[in-house]
Formats: structure tokens, C-alpha cells, sequence
């Protein structure tokens, strides 16, 4: 059958991918490792905003808070009281869902623009609250000197002690954000994503059909924060520091470009879209200071002709393409 | 088609090739290459501009002698956007992509200790041009690989602290803003003023954020507790800001000009764009000035001597103050690299503890201790004088940290 | 901890109306933009920045006349916005709101890199001009003539821009659009016309307000971005789209911020970004908004 081959060839492709990307620090000189690392976390990252903004309709202006909290929670579990990776990963991922908890019990029930706004409010406050708690956060200064965890066991048990650690570090990264992804892949291709475009579609009808729409906007949104709260806790370490910019309004807004970038209307298009930007920006630096002006055009070019983004691109080459 | 006339055509081309590869491998000794992460964008750029171009400037005056070990120096700089997590990303991609064997440059107290744990990844020397914060060298976070050029907040603190003690005042304010530079230096001051003078009070500390644009709401805080003299950290350009809303509101009068501005509020830079409005009677302090007389005539002669060149390398008769420290870096590393005759981390890390360079501001040595550079700085008292088009320090003079350094 | 005493007070609570009458003076150009064009217009911050730069400019050019470099930079700012919204955001205009947002975001990116080529990283400085050099002093309150000035100002343009709305017919026509624009072009009016007018005043007020500020602040590239986020907690506080609302709205923070610095020094960022959660929470459309009809 056409789509019981279709998901198997999805599958493949995912798989395919996942190895391909575990091999590449066999085979690759270590600033592709440090690169891709990178990459991969802020895929996760803005992939899981996608879940709001791209399958609910909801547009949140505060996601990197979530990213700072885990990130935080993780680099002081593990800097500060010295707390396993494991441990201190979980509990990114819970401070990220308990944030997004508590800011998404109050922006859910706004409509559009207002709750965008109030996003962005909780954010600041949160971003207000690690600034200032220099005791505990460091304050502007943030955590410096955070260690990698120990993963000589990875490299020994791949069989190449030669390993440093950002390397064996890329590969626990890349286990976690596939298992991420693969979350949320599960969401949005079950009925729970139906329930998801449906409310993005007509909140109203939705309501009238019976879904209990406040519910299950708040269920995202804490599931986008947990996923971004652990992607704060890779990052965290990946940084070898935190510090409060992680949570300010600026980064909310990069990982939103770089959803749109990549086409919100899709599941892989942040990630697409990320990547692009990234290389974008390194390739830019290396050339000129003027990145702002650079992005400030991709962009204009983007919101004026291309507003479903590289993926919407992709799309329309294929199509036309395809009918040739 | 003629293939004689081709045949030739492909020869003339391979020659030309030839020639070109020659000519290019008789030029091409690789040159040491050093990263250079440095704020160049934003309201940083202001100062990281001049740090680099005297980076520059030491660099191309050791590769007119023919370099290094018989090798060029080049710099690759980066904009560090003033972000630690930016300066994270550039400090990596200069050493694995950009294959650079040091790093040279931060800013902040934020993108120092960033970059050091890079660097301590990397296992290539860094040495911080600006840092102030203790916590770059502190037990708890120095390894073989980093270095300070800078002065920091110890010193820094316990000079201003040295000069208030002589004041005779009994309550006293602090104005610092609210990150790890403006804390430590803050806490090294107050540390030492009470144990100058343990019968002056704090009476009020105030702590604007990095870059606050309204200081009023602070200085009218301030003001109400009426101190008769104030400590001030605020620097990193926000020092303009704050003078012109400070003294709008009478704030320097009202405590008899008792202030003393750290953070480089006295720097060129600060002195020029305030012009008539910088506030006179008050001390300050700065790495450099063009006018500094110094009394031994052998530092007067080689800082007599770089003034001039950094006047032509900035087409400016009153240069910035931040150059030197561009300088100075790099005349460290090279010095270092020269003493441990390669370009090995681990052995010019070896090299560089206990070196001493003869600067243009004397001789400052990087301390093996705990690899921080003695380096002081002028502190002085702004006066109008004649000659110059914007008001200068003067009394000024270069104060030994090494009477501060545990 | 000492209570302040009440002159302290008084002294801090003047320092909050210098605070909030300067923002808003910026924010009212927001608010106008977003009233009328139901545009969120994200790029305002950099108008206030070129309003400075261009404040910088001008008296570099003119040697000393503040108030006509003032007054030119103002119509510089207007001017290029106007010619902005003729070429590029008028297209925005019945966009959703993400692309809006997206695409004024992507012009506050690329005046941030003009500025910074044109001008430099140099922090740059105006003087105030003699007769504004002056301070009051009243008892421990000390309140500097430039400060009273930028207060007096941004009354007389608040009631001045209410009059117009409110008396004139360019004001009744200006309200209409805002209601229903449908209409009045069926009237024959010409809304683009109009529209452009608005944008065009919008921005000009953004420049003045930089300008005049600038003698009492840095003139720095990243002015745009500090800014730009009080702006939008001022004008949801008051309400988005009312004017009276923004006027309040900035009051609210100037006081917060400066009385939170007196009594709660390390939270005052904190209070005001609680405040707005407060007012989104009990109620979303500002204190003074109406409920959005569209």
C-alpha cells in the first residue's frame, strides 16, 4: 500500500540520517563534530517551537526562556553540585516543562497578538529573575567553566580511546535530540497532531466539535518547553557555560527566524532551517562584520516572497517539476 | 582544429601555472597564525576597534624585522558581538577550522573566562587582553593556557581604595554596574577601604545593569543618602551617559567632586566626548594616555616614542588609550614564543610564566604565580589645561599593582 | 533598612516622570503607527536611534544650532520613513501579523548595520544647548532645565496630538481609517495617502524623541534594541492602540522602575516585566484599550 510504503520509506530516510550523522566523527575532522553539535541543538530547539507555532498556530515570543531554564538547571546541577549528567539532563527538562507549566497556564488563554505578548512577558521575567539572583545564576556574568560529563565509557566502548570529548559528547547530543525528534514526530502524526491543526485552523470549531482546546494547547506548549528545556541542557554543556542571554527576547526571536526560514508548514523545515542560518552565519562572520544586514535581507526576502520558507521553496521546485 | 597551435596553448599554460606555483611556494612560509576574538560590533566596538588595531600595530612592526622565527604573524580577528556564548563559537572555529596556534583577545569579563575554558579545551595559549574579573585566574578555574594581560579588580579595586583612604570624608557610595567586573572590582575596594579606614561608612551601593541608558532614577537613589564621596565602576562607554545625567543633576558638586571613576573613565575616549561636560576635580583611571610624562626618562623615551607611531597608525594627535593594551598582548606572546623558541603551547605557557616585557609603559611582568600581568594603571585628576582641546588628567600618574598583588 | 525621606521620595518620583515622559515620547509615535494602521511597527526603536544619529549629524554640519538640528533630524527621520513605507511597508500592511513583525525585525537588522557603517562603533555625544544648562534645585530635589524641557515637551505633544485627533477634521478623517478604512476610501478619501501621512508623523515623533535625547545619553549602535522592549511593555500595559493608554502605560514604568530601584533595588527590571504579565492576565487589551473589533 502506497502509505504503509511511504512511512516505511520516511522511516528509512530517518534512519539512514541518524547514521549517517553518528559516523561523522569517524571520519571527520573535529570542527564539523563541534558544528554539527551545534546544529543539532538548535534544530531540536526550534523544532520544538514549530510544535507551537507551525502545528498550533500558537506564535510564542518567550521559547528560548524554557531553553535558558534548562540550560541553567543543567549547568548548575552539574558545575555547582557536581550532580551526574543523566540527573542533571532530566532535570532540564523538567525545569523547562515546569516553567513552560506555569507561564502556559496563564498564555493559553489568550488570543493571538495578547498572547504573544504575554510569552514574551514571562520570558523577560524569567531572563529579569536569573540576572539579577547573581548568587545563584552568576547574574550577567553567567556560569563559566562547566564540565563535559565523563564519557570515556562511549569511547571505549566504540573502540576508539582516542575520542576527546566533544566528540563522544556529539554522540550522546545526537541520541538525545533523535529521541526528541522522534517524540515529536509520534505527536504530530497521531491524532493528537490532527487535533493540533484543527485548533491552528478554527480555534472556534474546534471548541464546538467538542475538543477541550485550552487543555491540549497547554499540553504543548509544556512539551515544547520540556524538549527546549533539553535542549538547553545539551547546550548548557556543548557551551561549556549559561549565561542570561540565553533566555533574552533576541534569542527568542532568532529560533523563530529560523523556523520561518525553513518552513513552518513542515516538520523538518526548522531544522533545515537552522542549519542554513548557521552556516549562513559563520560563512558571513568569516567575510564580513555586516551579519546583521545579511540576515536583515534574508529575511525582507523571505517575509516578502517566500513566507513558507526554504521548505515552501522545495516544495514548489519539486511541483513544478513533477508536472513537467 | 589546429592541435599544434592547441599544444602550444595548453604548454604556455602549464607553464604559467608552473610559474605561479613557484613563485608562490618561494613567498609562502606559513605564518603564525593567532585568533583574535574581539567585540567589534555594538557599543563594545568602540573599544575593541583600537585593541585590534594595536594588536596590529605590534604586529606589523615584529614582521618588518622578518617576524618570529623566521615567520610572519598574522591575525585572524572575530567579532565577539560582546556575547560569551559568540565568543564561545568563534574561539572554536579559529582553532579547528582556522587552525590557529593562540588566541588573543576578549573583552569582558563575560567572554574571558568563555573563551579560557575553549582554550584550556584546545590546549592553546590565550592570553585575555581586557578581563578584569578575578574569577579568569582564580584557583578554581586557571590552567596552563590562560593568561592576563589586563589589569584586574584587585589591583584595580585596592589602588582606588589607596587613593579615597587619603580623603577626608566618613560616608561614602558605590555605583557599579551590575555584572562580575563591576562586583569584584567593588568588592576588592570596600574590602580594603575598611581595612585603610574602618571609621568610613557605606552609606548607599547602587547597581544599574550593564549598558542602563537612564541613570537618573539611580543617582537620585544615591543622592538621597547623602554621601560626601562616591566609588564608581561604570565604564564600557556607559561612562558618558552617566556623567552627563550625574552632572545635570548636580551630582558632583554635591559630594565636592569626591568621585572616583574606575573602568577607564578616564580614558581619551571618555575625556574627548565629554569635552566640557566632563566633570573636573574628579579622579580617574585609564591604561594610556598620549600626555603621560612619566619621570624614569627611559620609559619617558620609548612611550614618547610609541605615542608618535600610534599617532600615525590612528591619524590622530590625541590616539586612543585602548591601543596599548592591543600592544601589549601581543608583544607578551611574542616575546614568549621567541624565549621558548616555538610555537608549542605547552612550551610558550612555560615561557610566558615569570616573563618580563619592556613596554612603553615600563617593564611588566607576567607573573608565574598565577599568570596575571603587573600591569597598572594612570590615575589621575581631571583638569583643564592648555595645549589640549578637552580637559585632561593631570596630576597623573602609573600606579605599581605589584603593591596590591598577594 | 532607613525609610527614605520624603523629599527622597519626591526627588525619585520626578526622576520617574523624566523616565516616562521621555519614553513616551517615542512611544506615542508607536502607538499612533499601531492605532491607526494596525501595524506593530518593531523598527520603531530604530527611527528613535536614526533621530539621534541624525541630531548628531546635523549639529556636527550646523555648529551649534541644537533646536534646528533638532528639528531637522526630526524631519529627516519623518521623511525617510515615509519613504520606507512607500516602498516597502505599505506591502505589510494586510499581512498576518508574524510577517509583519518578521519583516520590521528585518529592518531594525539592517538599519543597525547602516548606522554602524555609516557612523561607526564611536560612541558619539551632543552638548545641551546654554540656555538648558541650568538646574533647579529645590531643597535636595535637583531637577536639571534640560530634564523639565523633554517634560514639558512631551506634554504639549500628548495634548497637542489629541486635539488633533479629536478637533481637527485631518484627526476626525485619521480616527475614521482606524475604525473601518473600507468606508472611508468608498467616501474618497484617500486612505493610502493617509496612511503614509501617519507612518510618516509616527516616525517623526520617534526622531524627535531621539533627538532630544540625545544630549542626555550615549548615542550608541544598540540604542534601537534597548529600547525597543520597553516601548512594547508601555504600550500593552496601556493598552495597544490607545493613546491615552500609552501616556499611562509610561507613567507606570517610569515610576516602577524608579521607585523600584529605591525600595526593591535588585528586582525593578523584574516589577515591570510583572506588571505587564499582570495586566495581559486580567486584562489582555491594556488598561485603556478596547477590545479589538477587527
Amino acid at each position: 500500500m502506497k502509505t504503509l510504503d511511504n512511512k516505511r520509506n520516511r522511516l528509512l530516510m530517518a534512519t539512514a540520517l541518524f547514521l549517517g550523522l553518528g559516523a561523522v566523527p569517524f571520519f571527520a575532522p573535529p570542527f564539523y563534530v563541534v558544528f554539527l553539535n551545534d546544529a543539532l541543538i538548535i534544530a531540536c530547539l526550534s523544532m520544538s517551537l514549530n510544535l507551537l507555532v507551525g502545528y498550533t498556530g500558537l506564535i510564542s515570543f518567550g521559547h528560548a526562556a524554557y531553553f535558558g531554564l534548562g540550560a541553567y538547571a543543567c549547568g548548575l546541577l552539574m558545575k555547582s553540585a557536581g550532580l551526574p549528567f543523566g540527573v542533571s539532563l532530566v532535570a532540564a527538562g523538567a525545569l523547562g516543562g515546569f516553567g513552560a507549566a506555569l507561564a502556559g497556564f496563564f498564555c493559553v488563554r489568550l488570543n493571538r497578538v495578547y498572547f504573544s505578548m504575554l510569552t514574551l512577558a514571562f520570558s523577560l521575567i524569567f531572563w529579569a529573575i536569573c540576572f539579577r539572583w547573581n548568587d545563584l545564576t552568576g547574574g550577567d556574568q553567567g556560569l563559566s567553566g562547566i564540565p563535559y560529563p565523563n564519557l570515556t565509557w562511549i569511547s571505549q566502548m566504540l573502540g576508539r580511546p582516542d575520542f576527546s570529548s566533544a566528540q563522544s559528547y556529539y554522540l550522546v547530543s545526537l541520541v538525545v535530540v533523535a529521541i526528541c525528534i522522534a517524540a515529536m514526530w509520534i505527536i504530530v502524526s497521531s491524532p493528537v497532531g490532527l487535533i493540533l491543526r484543527t485548533i491552528r485552523e478554527n480555534e472556534q470549531r474546534s471548541t464546538f466539535i467538542g475538543v477541550e482546546t485550552r487543555r491540549v494547547k497547554l499540553a504543548i506548549f509544556i512539551v515544547a518547553g520540556t524538549i527546549a528545556g533539553l535542549a538547553g541542557g545539551l547546550f548548557a554543556i556543548f557551551n561549556r557555560g549559561v549565561y542570561p542571554d540565553f533566555m533574552y527576547w533576541t534569542k527568542s526571536a532568532e529560533i523563530l527566524i529560523m523556523a520561518l526560514f525553513g518552513g513552518i508548514g513542515s516538520f523538518w523545515g526548522p531544522a533545515i532551517g537552522s542549519l542554513t542560518l548557521l552556516l549562513l552565519h559563520q560563512e558571513t562572520l568569516a567575510l564580513t562584520e555586516y551579519w546583521s544586514f545579511a540576515l536583515g535581507i534574508i529575511l525582507l526576502v523571505l517575509t516578502l516572497r517566500f513566507p513558507s520558507g526554504l521548505w515552501g521553496l522545495f516544495k514548489r521546485f519539486t511541483n513544478t517539476r513533477r508536472s513537467k | 582544429m589546429d592541435t599544434t597551435f592547441m599544444q602550444l596553448k595548453r604548454i604556455k599554460l602549464l607553464l604559467g601555472l608552473l610559474g605561479i606555483l613557484a613563485t608562490s611556494i618561494a613567498f609562502a612560509q606559513v605564518p603564525i597564525r593567532v585568533g583574535f576574538p574581539m567585540i567589534l560590533s555594538g557599543a563594545g566596538g568602540q573599544f575593541g576597534t583600537p585593541i585590534l588595531k594595536g594588536a596590529q600595530m605590534y604586529v606589523d612592526e615584529i614582521n618588518a624585522t622578518g617576524g618570529v622565527l623566521g615567520r610572519k604573524i598574522e591575525l585572524v580577528p572575530r567579532d565577539t558581538k560582546s556575547r560569551p556564548d559568540e565568543a564561545v563559537r568563534v574561539a572554536r572555529e579559529l582553532v579547528l577550522r582556522e587552525n590557529v596556534d593562540f588566541l588573543v583577545g576578549t573583552f569582558t569579563s563575560g567572554e574571558g573566562p568563555a573563551v579560557s575554558v575553549i582554550a584550556k579545551e584546545a590546549k592553546k595559549v590565550f592570553i585575555a587582553v581586557a578581563p578584569k574579573t578575578d574569577r579568569l585566574t582564580a584557583p578554581d578555574a586557571i590552567h596552563p593556557y590562560v593568561f592576563r594581560a589586563a589589569a584586574n579588580t584587585t589591583t584595580e579595586g585596592r589602588a582606588a581604595a589607596m587613593i579615597v583612604a587619603k580623603w577626608n570624608i566618613k560616608r561614602l557610595a558605590t555605583i557599579a554596574p551590575d555584572f562580575a567586573y563591576g562586583r569584584d572590582a567593588t568588592a576588592s575596594f570596600v574590602a580594603h577601604i575598611k581595612k585603610l579606614r574602618p571609621d568610613i561608612e557605606i552609606v548607599d551601593q547602587q547597581w544599574p545593569k550593564l549598558n542602563e541608558s537612564d541613570y537618573t532614577p539611580f543617582i537620585t537613589a544615591q543622592l538621597g543618602k547623602k554621601p560626601e564621596a562616591v566609588f564608581s565602576v561604570i565604564c564600557c562607554g556607559n561612562f558618558d551617559s552617566f556623567a552627563r545625567q550625574a552632572g545635570a543633576q548636580g551630582f558632583f558638586k554635591s559630594i565636592g567632586n569626591n568621585f572616583i571613576g574606575l573602568g577607564e573613565a578616564g580614558s581619551i575616549e571618555a575625556l574627548r566626548a565629554l569635552g566640557g561636560e566632563y566633570p573636573l576635580g574628579v579622579y580617574a583611571n585609564t591604561y594610556d594616555a598620549f600626555y603621560w610624562k612619566p619621570k624614569d626618562t627611559e620609559v619617558a623615551r620609548l612611550h614618547a616614542a610609541f605615542t608618535k607611531r600610534l599617532s600615525t597608525a590612528f591619524k590622530d594627535d590625541t590616539p586612543p588609550s585602548w591601543a596599548l593594551q592591543g600592544y601589549i598582548s601581543m608583544q607578551f606572546l611574542v616575546e614568549g614564543i621567541k624565549k621558548a623558541n616555538s610555537i608549542d603551547s605547552d612550551k610558550v605557557s612555560t615561557a610566558l610564566k615569570g616573563l618580563e616585557i619592556v613596554s612603553p609603559q615600563g617593564k611588566i611582568t607576567m607573573r608565574a604565580k598565577d599568570q596575571q600581568a603587573t600591569r597598572g594603571m594612570l590615575w589621575g585628576k581631571a583638569a583643564n589645561r592648555d595645549g589640549y582641546a578637552f580637559p585632561i588628567l593631570d596630576p597623573v600618574e602609573l600606579i605599581d599593582p605589584t603593591l596590591f598583588m598577594d | 533598612m532607613e525609610l527614605p525621606s520624603l523629599s527622597a521620595i519626591g526627588a525619585q518620583a520626578v526622576s520617574g516622570l523624566t523616565t516616562a515622559m521621555l519614553l513616551f515620547l517615542v512611544a506615542s509615535g508607536l502607538s499612533l503607527i499601531f492605532g491607526v494602521l494596525r501595524l506593530l511597527n518593531f523598527a520603531h526603536g530604530s527611527f528613535y536611534m536614526l533621530g539621534a544619529y541624525f541630531a548628531w549629524q546635523f549639529n556636527t554640519w550646523l555648529q551649534g544650532s541644537f533646536w534646528l538640528s533638532v528639528l531637522l533630524a526630526a524631519i529627516a527621520t519623518g521623511v525617510l520613513g515615509a519613504l520606507l513605507e512607500r516602498v516597502l511597508f505599505r506591502k505589510f500592511y494586510d499581512r498576518p501579523e508574524l510577517m509583519q513583525l518578521l519583516f520590521t525585525y528585518s529592518i531594525v537588522l539592517m538599519v543597525s548595520d547602516v548606522v554602524k557603517y555609516i557612523w561607526g562603533t564611536q560612541q558619539l555625544g551632543v552638548r545641551r544647548p546654554e540656555i538648558l544648562s541650568h538646574t533647579f534645585q529645590f531643597g535636595e530635589l535637583a531637577l536639571p532645565s534640560y530634564n523639565l524641557m523633554i517634560i514639558v515637551i512631551s506634554l504639549v505633544i500628548a495634548v497637542g496630538i489629541w486635539l488633533l485627533l479629536q478637533g481637527t477634521r485631518l484627526g476626525k478623517t485619521v480616527r475614521a481609517a482606524a475604525f473601518d478604512r473600507e468606508m472611508l476610501s468608498m467616501l474618497g478619501v484617500d486612505v493610502r495617502m493617509l496612511y503614509l501621512l501617519v507612518f510618516s508623523a509616527g516616525c517623526f515623533l520617534a526622531g524627535l524623541a531621539g533627538a532630544l535625547v540625545a544630549p542626555m545619553s550615549a548615542i550608541v549602535p544598540g540604542m534601537d534594541a534597548d529600547i525597543i522592549i520597553s516601548l512594547f511593555i508601555i504600550v500593552v500595559i496601556g493598552g495597544l492602540g490607545s493613546f491615552w493608554g500609552t501616556f499611562l502605560g509610561s507613567i507606570i514604568y517610569g515610576m516602577v522602575f524608579s521607585f523600584g530601584i529605591l525600595f526593591i533595588p535588585q528586582f525593578s527590571l523584574f516589577a515591570v516585566a510583572l506588571i505587564m504579565a499582570v495586566i495581559l492576565i486580567v486584562k489582555p487589551e491594556g488598561l485603556l484599550g478596547r477590545e479589538n473589533t477587527r
